[in-house]
Parts: structure tokens; sequence; C-alpha cells
């Protein structure tokens, strides 16, 4: 029997579903596209988030906008000086981790880099941990979170909506860039087969660099709409924002942007679909079950191909 | 065979410690003296001339950093409380000292210190009784020690259940049956139902979500307010449990729920997930639905500071909601009034939160000596004879707080709860916490 409060609360789900969703989507496209290229699980992707939100936060107060901001059009100048700001920023810190903690030991064992990753990590959070301290800290709530429109009963924050937009207009970007431009052609051709593009005149440092900026880039758009949505963001948050974000990558087949995309979503929907069904605590027990049952029937994920174009 | 010559070592390292521990401890005295204790707050005359003319209260609390906050205000309700026994007109033959420890290492109380310094207070002789810790992860270290060595213990802020009730007799692991300590601070256990009763009874709900923080302390509170809120006849809509550690989000739990709530009650601390929750409430537009807890989210903290409830959830969110604290809020209990007026004498400021607790355990920690001083024969007898007379003895202890006796278990015959709301406009608009009314939940209506 489907009433009318059933669809109101369903669609308030669909609305909390596509928000975290979204916001998962963003980070796991950073872990498939350097997994892609160099086939590195990039441990600190997760706190180059957490840094992306608390870059976020201080570019909003230093230009001194920490409340609601009720004129859309500056609202929309502000957000997009926020990601106009922050994303190149994060980039480089992706660029300098890459140069520093990843290419010298491009040709050593596997573990190696998966160590130093980690090992980044921690020297992030620890920043972080001293910049801002171990409590979690308010973010500038520029979109106030009652600013907010009815659809099928039910009531909506244009923050759920901003999310998916942010992320749609990303990864069509990102495609964009991948399958059209020459620098993604680069990418496409280091992903393939390293030695060759090089042979064929692809400087595949620059490439695997732009790859991290890229990566790190809407890792930090994440960040700014985690703070939004949120409201309050903290130093450990990249940990289990990152390993949400890994699995979504990995569901979605590890090196896929289009995967990553939809693992995002997919997770953001289990998770909301279990509160619903007053699972809550078994969320994660649930994402992780269907993500065991996704590799045991397609180990190369939902949309992995075995080997091919990855980046 | 390696692994076979380190575990022989171990077991051979574990019987010397044994020994040693077993050969140190005292020898338990007979607590005949126990039973000719006086009545309390009569001062017994000094007659027939005791051989003991100065004993010493032990002190552990954190006292350096930003603990002091906690810390000092606490030491001086105890200082007030000697100060007024050592006044020549109350007529004692003998003085009391302070011995005072400080458990915080670096700013912040610490367990291991705490252990350390019950081994200083035990160590010196005179120290017949003591008052502290602040903290329970820091009497969960120290009850060992001063368990061990029969010294009767009394903290004014401890609220762990574990510490007095069931499951209490593995920090006692020397005497198990020796009980040593006991509080004046009210245990979580009756927050719960304190709780629930405001709910039902002030703010007038009947449907509660209840959310808890899957902590010890968030699922306990949480359970002893369903269990006490479905008998006064609520309904429990839902029962969330979510660990903030892996998820940030109360949104989908929020719409799970429906409408069908008219209060939230969340069991657990602001900074795991008692904050967010406040603020999700907000993105729901669920503002008009009153949010209770417990004292883990009413810090009393005002908007802005680090970590405050009302800075988590954002003071634009941070009306209509209220909280517990486990004791009384002696700056407006009308028999503490003598005892808030010869504080703000003595230092020039208002009392701290437990100042008047620590003085009543002060208090009772100085009537079980006096009680005690003429018959004892010794420093250690004494100190054996102080410990056996206050826990599950029927003994009115005359405090600042009023009469209070300690059951078997060692807990406070009074269960004070206080209640606080939020009020946004408080300091400024960054937001606060303001008292509303407190009750003891000993005396049953």
């Amino acid at each position: 029997m489907i009433d009318d409060a059933l669809i109101a609360t369903l669609t308030q789900q669909f609305f909390n579903a596509l928000a975290i969703g979204g916001i998962y989507a963003l980070i796991a496209l950073g872990y498939t596209m350097v997994y892609g290229i160099i086939e590195l699980i990039n441990f600190a992707h997760g706190e180059i988030f957490m840094v992306g939100a608390f870059f976020g936060l201080t570019f909003l107060t230093a230009i001194g906008f920490t409340g609601a901001i009720a004129n859309p059009i500056t609202f929309l100048v502000v957000l997009l000086a926020a990601f106009a700001v922050v994303m190149p920023l994060l980039g480089l810190v992706g660029i300098g981790i890459e140069r520093f903690a990843y290419r010298p030991l491009r040709n050593a064992p596997r573990l190696a880099p998966l160590i130093t990753a980690i090992g980044v990590s921690f020297i992030l959070q620890n920043i972080v941990y001293i910049w801002h301290g171990p409590s979690p800290v308010q973010f500038p709530q520029i979109l106030s979170p009652q600013v907010r429109f009815s659809i099928l009963g039910a009531s909506v924050s244009y923050i759920s909506v901003l999310i998916v937009a942010v992320t749609a207009v990303l990864l069509v970007a990102l495609q964009l860039f991948i399958g059209r431009s020459r620098l993604g052609r680069a990418m496409r051709s280091t992903a393939q087969d390293r030695d060759a593009a090089q042979l064929m005149g692809v400087n595949i440092n620059t490439t695997i660099a732009l790859t991290f900026f890229i990566g790190s880039a809407l890792a930090g758009a994440a960040g700014i709409v985690y703070g939004l949505y949120f409201g309050t963001i903290a130093f450990n948050m990249g940990f289990i924002g990152g390993l949400k974000a890994f699995t979504a990558a990995v569901l979605g087949g590890i090196g896929n942007t289009t995967g990553a995309v939809l693992g995002g979503f997919m997770i953001g929907f289990i998770e909301v679909l279990s509160a619903q069904l007053g699972l809550a605590i078994w969320a994660h027990a649930i994402v992780f079950g269907v993500l065991v049952i996704v590799l045991v029937f397609r180990p190369a994920g939902l949309l992995g191909q075995p080997i091919g174009e990855r980046a | 065979m390696k692994l076979r010559y380190s575990s022989a070592l171990a077991v051979t390292a574990m019987i010397a410690v044994a020994c040693g521990t077993g050969g140190a401890s005292p020898t338990p005295r007979a607590s005949a003296t126990a039973g000719a204790s006086a009545t309390p707050g009569v001062t017994a005359a000094p007659s027939g001339g005791p051989s003991i003319t100065a004993v010493k209260i032990g002190v552990d609390l954190p006292l350096s950093g930003a603990s002091v906050a906690n810390g000092q205000p606490t030491l001086q309700g105890i200082e007030l409380a000697v100060k007024e026994w050592n006044d020549a007109a109350m007529g004692h033959a003998y003085t009391v000292e302070l011995n005072v420890q400080d458990d915080a290492v670096n700013g912040v109380y610490n367990p291991e210190q705490g252990a350390s310094n019950a081994n200083t207070l035990v160590a010196d002789d005179e120290v017949v009784g003591m008052v502290g810790p602040f903290n329970s992860s820091v009497a969960r270290a120290i009850i060992p020690v001063t368990n061990e060595f029969g010294l009767a213990q009394c903290s004014p802020a401890n609220t762990a259940v574990d510490l007095t009730k069931e499951g209490s007799e593995v920090y006692r692991p020397a005497k198990p049956d020796q009980r040593n300590y006991f509080r004046v601070a009210t245990p979580d256990d009756v927050q719960g139902p304190a709780g629930a009763q405001y709910t039902y009874n002030d703010l007038g709900k009947r449907s509660v979500l209840v959310i808890d923080d899957t902590t010890a302390f968030g699922v306990g509170v949480a359970d002893s307010y369903s269990t006490e809120f479905e008998a006064l006849g609520g309904t429990i809509v839902d029962r969330v449990s979510n660990d903030y550690a892996v998820d940030t989000s109360f949104s989908a739990d929020l719409t799970a729920a429906g409408d069908a709530f008219d209060v939230v009650f969340f069991g657990g601390t602001q900074t795991l997930g008692g904050g967010q929750l406040r603020r999700d409430m907000g993105a729901a537009g669920l503002l008009n639905i009153p949010l209770v807890g417990p004292d883990g989210i009413t810090d009393l903290g005002k908007g802005g500071d680090e970590g405050t409830f009302i800075t988590l959830a954002g003071v634009e969110n941070s009306d209509n909601v209220f909280g517990t604290i486990a004791g009384a809020n002696a700056l407006e209990l009308d028999i503490a009034a003598d005892f808030n007026a010869a504080y703000e004498a003595e230092y020039g400021v208002t009392p701290g939160a437990y100042s008047a607790l620590a003085h009543a355990c002060a208090t009772v920690l100085l009537q079980a000596i006096d009680a005690n001083i003429g018959t004892a024969a010794d420093l250690a007898a004494l100190r054996e004879a102080v410990r056996a007379s206050i826990i599950g003895q029927d003994t009115l202890w005359s405090t600042v707080l009023g009469e209070l006796s300690f059951d078997a278990n060692g807990d406070s015959s009074q269960k004070w709860i206080s209640f606080y709301r939020t009020d946004p406009s408080l300091n400024g608009g960054a937001g606060g916490w303001v008292f509303d009314k407190q009750q003891d939940f000993s005396v049953t209506e």
C-alpha cells in the first residue's frame, strides 16, 4: 500500500542518498584515476578530501562569509570562488605528495608506495590536528539548510541538489577532458602502457602529476560540499570518508570514472535504505556485503574492464 | 624452546609480583572500633588523651593546564572544609592537613599519574582518608591502590556506574569484600530515568525517538531512559544506534522515523553525534521538536568554544535543547547557601560545580576521623577504622548538601539531578545553557 506519507518519506530519503552519494562519488573519482594510471591505491586521498574541507573553511572565513548568504547571485559567486581557489590549491598539494612520496618509489615494490601513502595520510591528519585542534569545527553555512523546496510532500534542502549538480558537472567535465583533450589522451595512453606512451613522446611525469592534480582537486570540491552539507568538519573525517569512497571505486570498477560515480551513489543509497529499514547500525555490513557479492560475480567491479581504458 | 623459556620467565615474574604485593599489604585491623563511632557532627571531647595529634587527608585532582578549571574549585571546597575544621573554635585536639596530588599530565587528567599519586598517598602514614579523583577513568586506576591499602576514598565528581555497582569488584582485586570507595556524585544510571520524567512531566511529550551513540555510556543511559519513559506511559517511536565514527549523518534516521515523534532523546556525547544530530534536525526543519540528552551533551559550554554542544550544533539550532547533569547544582541549592557565602568570602569567586560536593566529601571523612581518633591505637588503625565506618553504615553525615549516608555500594543516599536548557541569546548571541531546576531522585514522589 503506497500512501502519500510513504511517498514523501521515500522522496526525502532519495535526496538524502543523493547528497551523501554525491560526496562519496567525488572522492571516489580521485581514487579511481590514480589507480587507473599508476595502479597505486592512494590511501592519502581521504586526507586530501579532509584538507580540502579545511581549505574551504579557511577561504570562506578569510573573505568574510561565515553565515548564510541570502542573495542567490552572491551565493553562487562565493561558491564558485571557493571552488576556484580551493580546487587548484588541493591539486598542488596532490602534485606535491606525488612528487615527494610516490615518484621516488615508482619502480619500487608495490608495497612501498602503499606505506608512504599511509605515512602521508598521518602527516596530513597531524598538520590539521595542530592547525585546528581535535574537536570538530563549524563550517560556514553559506547556504542555509532552511532554504528548501517541496516535492512530492518532501521538504528538500537545496544543498542536496547542489551536491548532485556539482558532481554531475565535474564528472561531465572530467569525461570530456579525458576523452577529448590532448592531455586526456596522454593520460589514457599512460594508463594503458606507460613505456609505449613514453616512446610516443608522452611526458610520463607530467601526465601522472596531472592525474594527481585533477583527483586531488575533485577531493577538494568534495570537501567543500561535505562542509556545506554536514556543517561540521574534523581532522579525522578523511579516514572513514576515504574508506567509503575507496569502496565505491572498487564497487564501480576501479580505474573507471563513471563506475566510481555509480559506486558512490550506490553506497549512498544502501546506507540510506538501511536507515529507512531500521538497520542503520548494519549499514556498513550491508555495503560491504554488496561489495563482496559484486566482486564474486564481477571481479573487476560493476563497470570495470579487465584490461584497456582505465583512466 | 625459546617460547617455553620466556613463558616460564613470565610465570616467575608474576609469582614474584604477587608475593611482593601480598607481603607489602598491611594486615587488616579488626574493625571493632567502627562500632564505637560517635554521632557525627557532634564533636567528641578529646578525653582519654589521644596519641594521634596530626592526620592528613589525601587529595588527587587534575590541577594543571586546562584541567585547572575543574580541579581548582574542587580543591578549594576541600581546603575550606579543612580550614573550618582546624578552626580553634571547633576544639579539636589534633590538626588536619592535606596531601595534594595533581593527576594532570600536560594539562589533561591521566589515569597512570592518578595511580602513581595514589601510591604516594597510601605511603604517607598520616593520610587516613582521601578525596578524589575528578574523572571516572582516573578512579578506575586509583581504586585498586587505595583498596589494597584500606584507604577510605570519596569522589565528588565520578559518575561512572561501574565504579560502585555491579562489576566494581574488578577495581578491588586485593580485597574485593572491603569497599573503600564512595562518592557524593550521582551515578549515571539515575540520569536516564530523570530525563524521561522530565520529558514526560515537564515537557509534556509522549512519543520519543531514542538515538544512542553505541558507547557503553550512551546505550546505558538510552536504555534506562526508554524503560522509564514507557513505564510513565510514553511511546518509543524508534530506537536508532549510530556509531558517529563511521556514519556522520542523521538525516536518513530522522526521515525514517517519519513525523510520529514529538521529542528526540540522544544517549551519548556531543562530539559523538549529539551536536550533529541537532544540526541535522535543523536541516530537516525539526527545530520545533525538543532534543533531550544526558550530561554527555550538557557541557554547559557556550557557543563558539572548542567542541561544545552549541558550537557543534550551531547556535541557530541551539534552542529547545534540554540536558541533565548528574549531581546537585549547589549554587541553586537552598541548603548550601551558607557554604556558597563562605566560599565566596574565602576565595572571592563563586564556587565551582563540584566545590560543595568536594566539601561534603571532606566533611564526611573529617567526621569519621573524629569519631575514631580517640580509640584508634595508631595511624594504621585509624585509617582502617575510618574506612570501615562509612560505606554500608546507616550513619547520617551532616554536610553542606544536607544529611546523607552511603549504601553498601558506596553510593550516596542523595541522588541529585540538575536540569538545564539551552538559550541561544546568552553570551552575546553565542548561546549558552541556563539552569532550570534540580531534584533529588532518591525521594520517591
